[in-house]
């Protein structure tokens, strides 16, 4: 035989690979329903709709096969991201098929309410459950007082928002709060301040060549997060010219590492940063003359501020960053153009915060950035069938006239729209009047806001509180009754992104699979709520689609044809239209405003609230700290990685085991420390240390890095889930037990970054 | 015949990790626990590494997503006595379950620790563990329904997609490519056939200056990386 033995183990295994393989594929397949096995139901069906793992809400579509969701893909219709979605969109998956979802209503029978205390849940039924809702919000309408009712909303899609606010004014209560004064109220108040949009940039990432980041996390939680990612490759290699990306944040985060630069500043300076890059462009005369003149205000006044108190030798001594690099960067920022400056959160989240915002905002209308291409876009709204407007019944009117529990618009937070963290405050106070009862949506507050520990106090205090969610979490174990909701997978919706790609666009949410166990959509909720208090709420709801899915099909009927609608999954409005200056600016003066109009006529009409030395002007103002430097000597500098969930739970194995790519681990929220600073503090990798402020401690691991600034410890958000779940609870620490709580000047958002710790052996 | 190649835009890659996620989500890759993350028993078949130098403020990080390497001269294949993992006509290393002994000879051998031990009990059937959700054998042309315990597993390449597209006289490299390169974001990779000169791979390999891991084995993996 001339065959080695060698050669004929190859061939076996060649010949045994390859019919193993044909087996598999020839294996007789039975669909559940019994019906042929065609091509098409082999490879299962797949249908768009939109996901909703983070505000960003990127249109996708699913897999479906045998009644199961099996893939998860962008939906290539979808513009904001070109049909991209980041690795969360897939891990969606394990959202729907989560083992621990809830599948009927509960209710507590452990009359005792407290963090670590179980609530042994009963089910229930779903008519028990809303009987027993809708008995207590009567006794709150017939007794006058709608406005005790607190509606808490967490991550919605946008049609649940909506239905949402209508149910809260309908009702008669003011007190619809969001997780908006979480995120980006502050950045969103320094944007209104120069050009009188009360919202985030969206950027033009298509042609811009030089962005210079101050405080973002572009490519981890700068939503909407699968645009940058998309983009980030247009950016570096699609174009003719390579943009130049520079990133200025304490921490070398994966944005820093993707940069062409990375510039650490010392946490809480950015304003002073920003204007000493003005100082340069103004000095050397680099600025756009054209746009300064003809559409701005106030810049004489800017300019003098910028010249008189932000040199670059000084502002070096503020920041920690060398004066000739802040003189490098200002010259290409103003030479490289189209060029953008954006404010994230690392910048803005501070007590001057919206001044921050405001002073990076400057920089883009002093190179001219302003609505052109490669420059700020100002986002467009979809067009959806208006709604008609809510006809308010006497209990209702009497209820919308008292102040919102979360002070906005009051005296303590008079250019804010919602005041997430007070709300805690005024329920424990009592003021300005008791909350009796409360629904939160899908929120997590006592997780995802700073002091988590005076939510756990409000929560324990509000006397009847129902939380609707897939799933139990920290939230729902202070809950009286848990309603199960559906996931972004089994429900109707439509929604579209945080400000992004300049032209509207809206996506359909439409069930994929059929609900899992009992549970059912907010908006079905919702309309089951209002057709059983009568009056002003039942009519309300009354003509806009009867369902949850009518509702859908009511609002986008503006858009486009339903099954057209539902085939294709998204509609685009036009295309961007650039250079509107006649009409973009909602200034006092129709112009972009070095020294604002708005905050002037703000301050006129409320004169008490501001105090008497407001600036109208960006600057900056050393940051207030919560605690004792003396005492405690670091910072803590949270961030938030790309895989942390922002539905409140992190129940998920892809993402937990390769949570933190930087450091190669998972399933931990280790604390980053400087080698120096580790030195002085006699640490080593992976010791156990207590990260301690004045308000409470978490025990975590070091991880030593050289990629922090040393005056800082940086923990991730994320991790340190107590309520539930196999793949999350107990695992890492959450570093907002440990933040102070504290709101930025103007806007009421919550700070999350000045906060003082100190380190030590456990 | 066509010899599959990936390239992997440095420049362009985000570091998000979809594709790590993808993979697992494609070939039924089973995902870990704390415990096998300590004990370095988890299972990739595509992971991601950063490669830290420096000091601070001078810090640089590399962060390198890393899919089988398809050598062409494969150090794994030398090794295994049971000739159960082996290189396709096409180019691809494949492991052939029902021939591994589970020796993990490969995994020693191999220098890029693309290659991962399924230490995963049978019994292991709840949701959280995908080997075996319930209705995904009955339904598809997967390659790997079922999960075998005690043997080496690997990247493909997702030859199943390969194979398939071929029958269907699909164009590789554009209408068909493996999960991770369809799930990238960024679009920071390509595939496609090294030995064809208009493919875009040897296209885009012959514009940029690119490298491939550990060149000085001499595996000569198809796996490059276009640097920054």
């Amino acid at each position: 035989m001339g065959l080695s033995r060698r050669k004929f183990l190859k061939l076996t295994a060649v010949a045994g690979f390859s019919a193993g393989a044909i087996g598999i594929h020839r294996r007789s397949h039975s669909l559940p329903s019994g019906q042929p096995i065609t091509e098409r139901a082999l490879r299962g069906r797949w249908i768009p709709t939109s996901c909703l793992n983070c505000p960003a809400r990127c249109g996708i579509t699913v897999k479906v096969a045998g009644g199961r969701a099996v893939q998860i893909k962008g939906n290539r219709s979808s513009l904001i991201s070109e049909g991209q979605i980041c690795p969360r969109g897939h891990i969606g998956l394990q959202v729907l098929y989560d083992p621990e979802r809830i599948i009927s209503p509960l209710k507590r029978s452990q009359p005792k309410k407290g963090k670590g205390i179980a609530p042994q849940w009963k089910p229930i039924s779903w008519d028990q459950a809303i009987e027993e809702v809708v008995g207590k919000l009567r006794t709150l309408r017939d007794t006058f007082r709608p406005h005790h009712l607190l509606l808490l909303s967490g991550l919605n899609s946008r049609s649940h928002e909506d239905l949402l606010s209508r149910f809260a004014e309908a009702f008669g209560t003011p007190n619809l709060v969001t997780g908006e004064g979480l995120d980006r109220e502050a950045e969103k108040t320094g944007n209104w301040m120069a050009d009188g949009h009360f919202d985030a940039c969206a950027y033009d990432l298509d042609q811009t060549n030089y962005l210079l980041s101050f405080g973002a996390d572009l490519l981890e939680s700068t939503p909407p997060v699968a645009r940058w990612l998309r983009k980030w490759g247009r950016l570096r290699r699609e174009k003719t010219v390579r943009t130049r990306i520079v990133s200025i944040q304490p921490r070398y985060s994966v944005t820093a590492s993707k940069s062409d630069e990375w510039i650490p500043i010392k946490p809480g300076t950015d304003a002073a940063l920003a204007m000493a890059i003005a100082h340069v462009v103004i000095k050397e005369e680099l600025f756009d003359h054209g746009f300064i003149k003809e559409w701005t205000m106030g810049f004489d006044r800017y300019r003098q501020v910028a010249l008189q108190h932000y040199a670059p030798e000084a502002v070096s001594r503020i920041t920690g960053i060398a004066a000739e690099t802040i003189y490098r960067i200002a010259r290409e920022f103003a030479q490289i153009r189209p060029a953008i400056a954006i404010a994230g959160k690392g910048a803005t989240a501070w007590p001057g915060g919206c001044y921050t915002s405001y002073a990076i905002h400057c920089l883009n209308a002093l190179v001219g950035s302003i609505d052109v291409p490669g420059g700020i876009f100002y986002q467009e709204s979809p067009g959806y069938r208006p709604i008609p407007n809510v006809a308010c019944d006497e209990i209702a009117k009497r209820g919308l006239e008292q102040p919102s529990i979360d002070l906005h618009g009051t005296e303590g937070f008079p250019a804010a729209r919602v005041v997430t963290n007070q709300v805690p405050r005024s329920i424990l106070e009592g003021k300005p009047y008791p909350i009796e009862m409360a629904i939160g949506f899908n929120s997590n507050f006592n997780m995802t806001a700073p002091g988590t520990g005076q939510w756990e106090e409000a929560l324990k205090k509000i006397p009847f509180y129902v939380h609707v969610a897939p799933f139990i979490s920290e939230m729902a174990d202070f809950a009286d009754l848990v309603l199960p909701s559906t996931t972004f997978f089994e429900e109707w919706g439509y929604d579209h992104s945080s400000p992004g790609a300049g032209f509207a666009e809206v996506r359909i949410k439409q069930p994929v699979v059929k609900p899992i166990g009992d549970s059912k959509s907010v908006g079905d909720i919702l309309f089951h709520l209002a057709k059983r208090v009568p009056g002003g709420v039942t009519r309300a709801f009354e003509n806009i689609g009867g369902s949850g899915e009518g509702f859908v099909r009511y609002r986008t009927s503006s858009l486009l044809p339903w099954e057209e609608f539902l085939k294709k999954g998204v509609w685009r409005g036009p295309a961007y239209q650039y250079r509107k200056y006649s009409r973009i600016f909602n200034t006092p003066s129709k112009k972009f405003e070095f020294v604002s109009g708005n905050l002037q006529a703000l301050h006129k009409r409320k004169a008490r609230g501001l105090g008497e030395g407001v600036a109208y002007v960006p600057h900056y103002s050393d940051a207030k700290w919560l605690g004792k430097e003396e005492q405690y000597p670091l910072i803590l500098f949270p961030y938030q990685p790309l895989l942390t969930f922002e539905n409140g739970s992190q129940n998920y194995p892809w993402a937990q085991e390769i949570f933190l790519p930087m450091q190669g681990v998972g399933w931990a929220s280790p604390a980053e420390i400087n080698s120096e600073t580790a030195r002085i503090l006699n640490l080593k990798d992976r010791d156990e240390v207590w990260i301690e402020s004045p308000f409470g401690k978490i025990r975590t691991r070091v991880k030593v890095s050289e990629g922090v600034h040393p005056g800082t410890v940086c923990i991730p958000f994320g991790q340190g889930h107590t309520s539930y779940g196999k793949w999350q609870k107990g695992i890492g620490c959450n570093p907002n037990e440990v933040i102070g709580v504290d709101f930025d000047l103007l806007s009421g958002q919550s700070t999350f970054f000045n906060t003082r710790v100190r380190v030590y052996k456990a | 015949m066509s010899r599959w190649g990936m390239v992997i835009d440095l420049d362009k890659c985000v570091g998000c990790q979809a594709c790590v996620v993808a993979c697992k989500e494609e070939n039924n890759v089973p995902h870990g626990s704390p415990e096998e993350q300590k004990s370095r028993r988890e299972i990739y078949w595509h992971k991601m590494i950063a490669v830290t130098n420096g000091k601070y403020p001078n810090v640089r990080t590399e962060i390198i997503p890393m899919p089988c390497m398809q050598c062409d001269h494969p150090p794994c294949v030398t090794v295994c006595p049971a000739k159960a993992t082996f290189k396709r006509e096409d180019g691809i290393i494949v492991q052939y379950f029902r021939r591994c002994i589970g020796c993990k000879y490969c995994m020693v051998a191999c220098p890029y620790g693309a290659r991962s031990f399924n230490f995963k009990a049978q019994e292991a059937k709840a949701y959280h563990h995908q080997d075996e959700p319930p209705d995904r054998k009955s339904w598809a042309p997967w390659p790997f329904p079922v999960r075998t315990q005690g043997v080496v597993e690997k990247c493909t390449f997702c030859f199943h997609r390969i194979d398939r597209g071929l029958k269907e006289g699909r164009k590789i490299g554009t209408e068909v490519v493996p999960a991770c390169v369809e799930a990238c974001p960024s679009q920071a990779r390509v595939f496609g056939d090294l030995d064809d000169p208009q493919s875009p791979v040897v296209q885009l390999l012959a514009s940029r200056s690119s490298f491939r891991l550990r060149e000085e084995l001499a595996t000569k993996p198809k796996v490059f990386y276009l640097s920054r």
